[in-house]
């Protein structure tokens, strides 16, 4: 059997951050005021995670999805049929997750993250190819931070919800490569976990300078936040 | 006709399975429907945890990986069953040999770390199917995806009863592997959207047992 493989050089190279301090590089040309990239960047040691900057994260990242990245894709005009069925549930689910974790966030006393300001490079929308690869490597790294987040979860009834989430993307993510035409589908006996750092680096060209609030909440290093993921 | 159905390499009598899977969901009916455990694009989305995994405290890791291991067990050796009766092809059979693979694997992992924890690992059950299970694909496929959410809802309900991090670790990415089934599955069975969920549901532990003890696990 064949396995159809579609490289899409730009989505591939301007999907992740080259290196380290490419990562940083991009951030700082963001303006990188964002509540995880204060995760990063500021605090070094000795600071703790909460559940309620775990769940900002994620919020971040529903904002992105359900009302920027997968709406511009089919205002886009470049799916197919079958894209657009997945790509219009794609949105349902994603606004569905963003609205549970705002109630789940308030629900803790918490406050919601504002949405930060995102924009999507051309080279993400030139063609169905170019916008799916870069779907799933989005979906790739939602189910990696949820991995690799998890272990540092203090509440069980928020580890259940975010569980819940997670499993979802997990899904998404077959969704996608059935429609990048990727055999097999499900193709992952341990689905990979990645740091904080490897989510920012996924989101950083899409979000737009200066806009991001600071809830002044985590302070992680990324060193932090891996050896916290990998005990 | 969407692609994939466009792409089905063999053909799928969908009457004649209908009725099969019918025989098989009577035989299996107070397992899986009774309990309202289905594959079938049941959607309730729900934000909030509803404390399942309260059902699996106290019982302790090495107990929940031993039950885990046997739900591998059985989910292996239904695929790897599905796969000898040669009820598929192409990108078909590509996909139930990796889930295959994947539960395999899943039960090789928790094998090791139940050695690693010092506590046995369960002898291999005696699976039982329903007739007609493995007869044709369709029959298959619907069995499968009422399979897939028992996985899913019983590492969900335990994930948050797990006392090592290390081992909650592997729990939920093995988890993620059986969503990723279940819209796998979805595809096989011409779902579309295959991603129906919003939110996976966990499952307290005794749906679990009930739902696999026709099958033979007993523990």
């Amino acid at each position: 059997m064949d396995k159809h493989t579609i490289n899409v050089a730009g989505a591939q190279e301007f999907g992740r951050a080259r290196s380290r301090r490419d990562f940083f590089k991009s951030l700082a040309v963001a303006g990188a005021g964002a509540t995880a990239a204060s995760m990063l960047l500021s605090g070094k040691a000795s600071a703790q995670t909460t559940d309620l900057d775990i769940l900002n994260f994620a919020l971040t990242i529903e904002y992105f999805e359900s009302e920027v990245f997968y709406p511009a894709a089919l205002n886009a005009g470049i799916l197919s049929a079958d894209a657009k069925t997945v790509v219009a549930q794609l949105v349902d689910i994603e606004v569905q997750h963003r609205d549970a974790l705002i109630d789940l966030i308030k629900s803790l006393g918490g406050t919601p993250v504002n949405r930060p300001k995102f924009a999507i490079p051309d080279y993400v929308l030139a063609s169905e190819g170019a916008f799916l690869e870069t779907a799933l490597a989005q979906e790739l790294t939602d189910v990696g931070a949820f991995l690799g987040a998890a272990p540092m979860i203090q509440s069980p009834d928020v580890l259940a919800a975010a569980g819940s989430i997670a499993g979802v993307e997990g899904e998404n993510v077959v969704a996608v490569r059935r429609l990048l035409g990727l055999v097999p589908y499900a193709n992952e006996a341990f689905p990979a976990a990645v740091t904080m750092e490897e989510a920012l680096a996924e989101l950083s060209p899409f979000v737009v300078g200066g806009t991001m609030p600071s809830t002044g909440g985590p302070k992680l290093s990324p060193e932090e936040a891996y050896r916290l993921a990998h005990l | 006709m969407s692609e994939v159905e466009s792409r089905i390499p063999f053909g799928i009598d969908r009457e004649v399975s209908r009725r099969n899977f019918l025989k098989t969901a009577a035989w299996t009916g107070a397992a899986f429907s009774a309990m309202g455990i289905g594959g079938f694009g049941v959607a309730v989305g729900r934000a909030q945890a509803q404390g399942e995994y309260k059902t699996y405290e106290g019982l302790g890791d090495a107990a929940i990986l031993q039950f885990a291991y046997q739900l591998e067990l059985l989910e292996g050796t239904f695929y790897a069953e599905g796969v000898k009766a040669g009820l598929f092809e192409d990108a078909f059979l590509e996909q139930i040999v990796a889930i295959r693979d994947h539960e395999m694997a899943h039960a090789d992992a928790i094998a090791t770390t139940l050695g690693q924890l010092g506590a046995d690992v369960p002898p291999t059950p005696q699976f039982t199917f329903p007739n007609g299970a493995f007869g044709d694909a369709a029959t298959f496929l619907e069995l499968a995806a009422t399979f897939e959410p028992v996985g899913i809802g019983a590492y969900q309900g335990a994930a948050p009863a797990l006392q090592s991090k290390d081992i909650l670790a592997a729990a939920i990415s093995i988890h993620n592997a059986e969503c990723q089934h279940r819209c796998a599955i979805n595809i096989l069975n011409l779902v579309d959207p295959p991603n129906n969920l919003a939110f996976e549901e966990a499952l307290p532990l005794q749906k679990v047992q009930a739902a696999v003890e026709p099958f033979g696990i007993t523990a």
